[in-house]
């Protein structure tokens, strides 16, 4: 099976990459995983909790991990980025950060999301006001309230949802797809930590269109008892350490207030920048916002010899990062049987 | 740089110690102010509030006087005013069937230029003049906590404005801090005092400017700095009937950019129009060593 | 001013007009159909608490095409024109355009203004445009404290302010005052009756 000779590039080693690099390297070919940072596990491993199961996400990482490391025919390579890339007629040769250079036939890009700037908005505070938090800082501050004691909770958290998704005039016209399920999630976890803290998620709709997903979101409001106020908050007034909201409850066609301590945007997911860059790089297919895009028909690729997976397509949750991942797994070794 | 000036109804009238101040800082600052000769009154808020093609041809007469007398800008220190030149201005760009209309009742070419600039936009769209200003400061303004007021005008609507964050403006911050002051931290710097309501029906200023003055008071603020004669006539001279609204008294003076300015560089509060407020500002400036 | 009888009742929407909408679009420049429904603009207004339709119901009867409420909503007599809602509007649909449009159209037709004192001082102060070019502050309050019967309103204050200075009895004018006539005259739509 002279194909097992075949070599594969993965960039970005968070779920996605992870998921394809398990299949190429179970499949025997041999797979090279690069790294960012000094670890595996990309997004999964700031987050706190996970939907629609309420899976612990150190787990999932956890096990993926370990079945990377198991794999005799993965290499991971972590702290290493691409310097430049080469393209010949059925390979790239591929200079990394460490000065190795290494000759591939295919590579996929699983570079996950970056995060819209939430600063954008002056009407919300970020990075002016005190306790207006991203949801992904959030989670954060989730795992760090574990240890704190119950008088020093929050005692009214409010969740803005569409923080430059759905958004011409700031933002980006897009909906971000799993905002929705992690706004209703991190509420949830709130309502865990302590059932009396108020939890307000401001919304325009709620999306959860998913397997589990509704009965997740409805799980939330009925069981969890988070309030759901329809409005797209217009303005947030400091004062006296309290975060004044002023939105519109558009079922009622008033205008409402919620004196908050703390405030969680979920901001748009954008193209990170690595993401535009290898895309010029490998020169994949990228769509009007920089996300990289499939050629028709061939749903996880984006170019000659070059395949996608996860957020570096488009927001993605967890296990959609995981279907995608194996996708590409599967169109790459297509693609060499054929070779 | 040559810049017109449109002083406005209400530097001639309501708000003439903002118009002194003015003249006073951009003639030191070697600002040339050359005013728009025989120039009208904007219509704000009755022309736009009734007739679309009046407001227009309104601002457009004054703004056509500007061009044909070949300034770079126009200066207008008044928010009302500046909204609606510089609206004006965005429309004749972008309308031409306006454009020509307007022309025709202005009997002259509709005018796409100068650049219509507010106080704070001059101030900080001129390169270095920032700089100069704090090095030409003769009496820091030390000790003064001030709260900065946009309101609406000065930075929206931001697709024609382009200036500052309209939702947390910095730039009069900043050039109190030139001067030596510090600013406070406050909700309401860019949220509406109710503009041209103040006579027309006064419960509504009361409402939105007692809101203002109660946010300015909370934070802390020893007075706050306006930069638009509607705001600052509406906060100094309703102030007291928006306080006793909610029961309270707040003695906040209200004092324009330009009046603070003019002190720190070494003017006297006389000769910037500050015996003119309802609230005098001299007890502050005194307990500071400013006047 | 609208009553809670001219919302409550079945509204049969497949019998809507499409022309107001239109005609939006048109004078206005602005596609409400841009809208999201999100209530932002609602939120952050102003005068959201005093309105009787608040800027997302506006945009909805815009599209059902409800002119004869629109013209007669006490909103468009107290709005302040602040442009907080286009400002923050995701889809930036131009709200304080449409308002002053609808209120220019139902001044035309005569609709009464819902706030008549507001009517009234716009009146006047485009009065003093006309004669002078400039308005005159002191003489414009005065003038509408008569016409609107309100002889003691601000007394007290504008006796301060006059001993402030702050009030300049002498009305300024534009010296070419036949050219700001000129203007007025060459106004397209003028008040019909």
């Amino acid at each position: 099976m002279s194909n097992r000779e075949k070599k594969v590039l993965i960039i970005g080693g968070g779920l996605a990459g992870m998921e394809a690099a398990i299949k190429l390297g179970g499949a025997g070919y041999q797979t090279v995983l690069i790294e960012k940072e000094d670890h595996l596990g990309g997004i999964m491993n700031q987050l706190y909790g996970s939907f629609p199961r309420w899976d612990n996400p150190q787990k999932i990482v956890e096990e993926k991990v370990k079945m990377v490391e198991e794999n005799p025919h993965i290499q991971v390579k972590l702290n290493t980025t691409i310097k430049s890339v080469q393209k010949k007629d059925k390979s790239f040769v591929v200079e990394l950060s460490d000065q190795e250079k290494i000759e591939f036939d295919a590579v996929i890009l699983a570079t996950g999301f970056g995060f819209y700037d939430a600063a954008e908005y002056g009407e919300y505070g970020y990075g002016s006001f005190d306790n207006v938090y991203t949801a992904l800082e959030f989670e954060g501050k989730l795992k760090e309230m574990e240890s704190w004691d119950k008088k020093d909770l929050p005692q009214v958290v409010a969740f803005f949802k569409c923080v430059g998704s759905r958004d011409r005039s700031k933002g980006y016209p897009y909906c971000s797809k799993i905002c929705c399920m992690f706004t209703a999630k991190e509420a949830g976890l709130m309502k865990d930590l302590n059932p009396d803290t108020k939890c307000f998620v401001f919304y325009m709709d709620y999306r959860a269109a998913g397997k589990e997903y509704e009965e997740f979101a409805r799980s939330v409001i009925e069981d969890k008892h988070v309030r759901y106020v329809r409005g797209r908050p217009a303005k947030v007034l400091p004062d006296n350490g309290k975060l004044m909201i002023r939105a519109e409850d558009t079922l009622m066609g008033v205008p409402v207030e919620v004196a908050a301590d703390m405030i969680v945007l979920a901001n748009a997911m954008v193209p990170s920048e690595s993401t535009k860059e290898l895309a010029r790089m490998f020169e994949a297919k990228t769509d009007k916002y920089g996300f990289i895009d499939y050629i028709p028909g061939h749903p996880t690729q984006s170019g000659d010899r070059v395949f996608f997976a996860g957020g570096c397509g488009f927001p993605v949750e967890s296990l959609g990062a995981q279907y995608q991942g194996a996708a590409a797994a599967a169109e790459v070794i297509a693609l060499f049987n054929q070779d | 740089m040559k810049v017109a000036y449109y002083p406005g109804c209400s530097l001639h009238g309501l708000a003439k110690e903002y118009g002194i101040s003015v003249e006073v800082v951009c003639k030191h600052l070697g600002i040339n102010l050359k005013e728009i000769e025989d120039w009208n009154c904007c219509g704000a808020t009755a022309a736009h509030s009734l007739n679309h093609e009046l407001t227009i041809s309104l601002s457009a007469r004054n703004l056509a006087i500007a061009r044909d007398m070949k300034m770079d800008k126009v200066l207008a220190p008044c928010a009302g005013c500046f909204s609606r030149l510089k609206g004006a201005s965005y429309e004749l760009r972008n309308n031409k069937t306006l454009a020509a209309e307007v022309a025709e009742i202005i009997q002259s070419a509709a005018p796409v230029e100068p650049e219509v600039k507010n106080l704070l936009q001059l101030i900080m769209e001129e390169p270095g003049l920032l700089d100069k200003i704090q090095s030409r400061v003769v009496k820091p303004l030390r000790g003064l906590k001030l709260a900065a007021y946009y309101g609406c005008l000065l930075t929206r609507p931001k697709e024609i404005v382009q200036f500052d964050d309209p939702e947390l403006p910095v730039s009069m911050d900043m050039i109190l801090k030139a001067l030596g002051a510090d600013t406070v931290t406050w909700a309401h710097k860019a949220e509406c005092c109710g503009g041209g309501y103040a006579a027309s029906d006064t419960d509504i200023v009361l409402d939105l400017s007692g809101q203002v003055l109660e946010s300015a008071h909370r934070a802390g603020a020893d007075a706050i700095v306006v930069a638009c004669p509607m705001c600052g006539v509406n906060l100094d001279t309703r102030q007291e009937a928006a306080a006793a609204l909610k029961g309270k008294k707040y003695d906040m003076p209200i004092i324009y950019l330009t009046q603070l300015m003019g002190i720190a560089l070494g003017y006297s509060p006389g000769q910037l129009g500050m015996k003119r407020h309802l609230i005098s500002p001299f007890p502050l400036l005194q307990s500071k060593g400013l006047a | 001013m609208l009553n809670t009888a001219d919302f409550y009742h079945v509204w049969r929407i497949d019998q809507s007009s499409e022309q107001l909408k239109e005609e939006i679009k048109e004078h206005c420049h602005t596609d409400i159909e841009r809208c999201l429904e999100c209530g932002k603009c609602s939120g952050g207004c102003s005068n959201a608490h005093i309105f009787d339709i608040t800027p997302r119901k506006i945009i909805q009867l815009i599209k059902i095409g409800e002119e004869a409420k629109l013209l007669k909503m006490d909103a468009l007599w107290s709005c302040v024109a602040c442009q907080l809602c286009v400002d923050r509007c995701p889809s930036s649909i131009n709200i304080p355009r449409i308002m002053d449009y609808l209120r220019e159209k139902a001044y035309k037709q005569h609709i009464p203004a819902t706030r008549p004192n507001v009517q009234l001082f716009h009146e006047l102060m485009l009065g003093h445009i006309n004669r002078f070019g400039r308005v005159p502050e002191a003489l414009l309050s005065v003038e509408f404290n008569i016409r609107s019967k309100q002889y003691t309103k601000d007394a007290q204050m504008g006796m301060k302010m006059f001993f402030k200075g702050k009030l300049n009895p002498i009305p300024a004018r534009v010296k070419d005052i036949k050219k700001v006539r000129r203007m007025f005259r060459n106004l397209p739509m003028q008040r019909e009756g």
